[in-house]
């Protein structure tokens, strides 16, 4: 029965974890407890080193490694204890008695130590120790009470007590394995949870519960910062914690950072189902976040544009009725008045015609302003290189202007790439103090990339009337705009507006 | 002096025609898009074509292909360029063959009869006629500090401005009450202090001047 337990443990712990060695050294005290009682005379001292073996493992659990310097000591010296048992030094009696003490008190260092560190573990690294500390303490009670040595007259049947509480031992172990499927389960409740409710706070709780580690921080990555950060905007890093990061990603991109328990470790298959559910979760909570942020923009240009009409229509009118018709009225009024004086003074009448001729013109030039205002007619005419380049030619700095256009825009994507190089221009006159300006305006992809670099001083406020009126334009086109100015190295503007 | 006109505003067309034969010069067609100036310039051979730079089909820019495909193909007619907008690109487009028989002004200049017939002869003669605020423009390009065209006196930037327009010395004599030779003077003065090779020819001088100020 002993044999056929550690048997059992050591062939779930190697399928499961392959590369521990947990699985190996279950499987071999199964197979030493099961030759031991087919070997006879002193060959059954070396079978007997099963114990040992038994110790190396509970020393090693849960992880299959021997972790500190101390652990590697007791355990070589129980090895060192076996040959010693195996080599008949001593007489046979005392030999084995002498052993058996060393055997025992080493079992008890082990068990010592590991209990030290349970008590000093995180909550889930206890959780797969436990049930294997447990059955260890119950089997080292069982083989004090037991021992030759207090009780000279301890017979067969305490030696299969012994056993049958050794037993104990893998059958723990296959409870743990038990508990952790069961809570991989849990995992898949945690899916269902995140999927009703993609909030930052609830996520950690929910995958701190699931994985049961309470102090489990999700860092959420900042694809623009280029880092992650908890629920409140703190970086969130595993340096220098003594805990360990792992990295949920989905579609190759980085999504969030669990940072956990290294214990959490020898469970992989929960912490990937895990990262699987926050994943997908995580996922969900960008894309509603970004189309929630989208559906505000898209609101605020509507409401924008519809305003910026409203505006402009208001600006017309007023400019038609305070200027154009008042100076038109004003040129019949006059001539009215020299139609009269033509008869009794006709230097007056002569007088008067060339007022209201002169007031004609003023009204023309005032048309052509509003009408220039309202729409560049330039670009009707030339379309955009044309008209930039009358924008580079007017310039008081030389202006070198590369244009790569396969052909016409549409003609708001046009306007606004025209304004833009019109505004940053300006800007170059009136405040850069610029040697020269170089503006670039190719297509890249489906995009339309307007870029006005001068050499001037730099330090152009983004948030200034004219630079914010032209992001509000780019933005009210589905477009960017970028401004790079720092202090005394130039003002770059770039404009990307969408031209597919 | 015989004339060729495209003008697609039926109201402005019939205005310019009149305007022109009170003026004294001989209107031989007016037309209304730059396919038939082609024509009616070919058939002609007249002294000056003036276009409208708006022509129909697309009302764009077609009368400023016209002029420079009448400059290209029929060196001897002069090409005067009407808009209700000047450009400093079409200058540079339009001086792309010389400053000899070309004009370009701004279409409210047409109300100033005299100025304007001036303007029609002076192209018509070989010579250029180009707006003031076209200058005014490439003038203020020149407004940094260490730029020579400080250095002018302001009698020679104004003699400089009336010299871009096209006009000859007699002209800038009169409209400034000077005398001619004090014109010439200056003009003699402004060329050394620009650095540009004095030539006796008016037309060469329009396009130093311009290709200076474009520059």
């Amino acid at each position: 029965m002993l044999a056929t337990g550690f048997l059992a443990m050591g062939v779930v712990a190697w399928r499961k974890h392959p590369y521990s060695r947990v699985g190996p050294l279950a499987g071999l005290i199964g197979v030493l407890a099961l030759v031991e009682p087919l070997i006879a005379g002193p060959g059954r001292v070396l079978a007997a080193c099963w114990v040992t073996v038994l110790i190396h493992l509970v020393a090693a659990l849960p992880s299959g490694r021997l972790r500190t310097p101390a652990m590697r000591v007791v355990v070589g010296l129980a090895y060192l204890n076996t040959v010693a048992l195996a080599t008949p030094l001593l007489p046979a009696d005392l030999g084995k008695e002498f052993g058996t003490l060393v055997e025992v008190l080493l079992g008890a260092a082990v068990l010592g130590v590991q209990w030290t560190r349970w008590r000093r573990t995180s909550v889930p690294s206890r959780r797969s120790l436990t049930p294997v500390l447990a059955a260890a303490a119950v089997m080292a009670g069982l083989l004090l009470a037991a021992n030759p040595m207090w009780t000279p007259d301890a017979s067969l049947l305490d030696m299969s007590a012994l056993k049958v509480g050794l037993v104990a031992v893998p059958l723990a172990y296959l409870a743990t394995e038990l508990r952790s499927r069961i809570e991989r389960g849990g995992v898949a409740d945690l899916v269902v949870q995140l999927g009703g409710d993609p909030e930052p706070a609830s996520l950690q709780a929910a995958l701190a519960k699931a994985l049961h580690d309470p102090t489990l921080t999700v860092g959420h990555w900042m694809a623009q910062a280029r880092r992650y950060v908890d629920a409140d905007g703190h970086p969130v890093t595993a340096e220098g914690t003594g805990r360990v990061a792992t990295r949920v990603d989905r579609g190759g991109e980085p999504v969030a950072l669990l940072v956990h328990d290294p214990a959490l470790l020898e469970q992989p298959r929960l912490i990937e189902a895990a990262c699987t559910a926050a994943a997908l979760a995580l996922h969900n909570a960008r894309l509603t976040a970004d189309l929630q942020v989208r559906v505000v923009q898209l609101a605020e240009s509507r409401r924008h544009v519809v305003q910026a009409a409203e505006a402009e229509r208001r600006r017309l009118e007023r400019d038609l009725h305070d200027g154009v018709q008042q100076r038109l009225l004003s040129i019949p009024m006059t001539l009215s008045v020299a139609e009269t004086a033509l008869a009794s003074d006709a230097g007056r009448a002569r007088a008067l015609i060339a007022e209201a001729k002169d007031m004609s013109l003023a009204v023309l030039d005032e048309l052509r302003a509003l009408s220039q205002g309202i729409h560049p007619t330039i670009l009707t005419e030339r379309g955009l290189e044309g008209a930039v380049r009358e924008l580079t030619l007017v310039a008081p700095v030389p202006v070198r202007l590369v244009v790569d256009l396969p052909g016409r825009l549409s003609a708001e994507i046009e306007t606004t790439a025209y304004y833009v190089v019109a505004e940053a221009l300006a800007n170059v006159t009136k405040h850069a103090d610029a040697g020269s300006a170089e503006i670039r305006i190719e297509r890249a992809g489906d995009r339309l990339v307007v870029e006005v670099v001068d050499d001037g001083c730099g330090g152009a406020d983004p948030d200034g009337s004219g630079l914010r009126g032209l992001a509000t334009r780019a933005a009210d086109n589905g477009g960017l705009l970028h401004v790079e100015s720092p202090a005394g190295h130039g003002t770059r503007v770039r404009a990307e507006l969408p031209c597919g | 002096m015989r004339v060729v006109l495209a003008e697609d505003n039926v109201l402005l067309r019939e205005g310019l025609v009149r305007l022109l034969a009170e003026a004294g010069l001989s209107v031989l067609s007016g037309v209304e898009d730059a396919t038939a100036l082609l024509a009616d310039v070919g058939r002609h051979r007249p002294d000056v074509a003036i276009v409208d730079i708006r022509l129909p089909p697309t009302r764009t820019d077609e009368g400023l292909r016209a002029a420079r495909e009448i400059r290209r193909r029929h060196p001897g007619t002069g090409v005067l360029v009407l808009s209700q907008y000047v450009r400093v690109s079409y200058t540079v487009e339009l001086l792309d063959g010389g400053a000899d028989g070309v004009g370009y002004l701004l279409k409210d200049r047409v109300t100033d009869i005299a100025e304007f017939t001036e303007a029609v002869r002076r192209v018509g003669g070989g010579g250029s006629a180009f707006d003031p605020i076209v200058i005014n423009q490439l003038v203020q390009r020149h407004a940094g500090d260490d730029d020579p065209l400080h250095t002018l006196s302001d009698r020679e930037r104004e003699v400089l401005a009336l010299m871009a327009e096209g006009r000859t010395n007699q002209a800038i004599a009169d409209r400034l009450d000077i005398a001619e030779r004090t014109v010439e003077k200056h003009c003699t003065s402004i060329f050394t202090k620009l650095g540009l090779t004095a030539s006796p020819d008016d037309h060469r001088r329009v396009l130093a001047v311009l290709r200076y100020l474009n520059a």
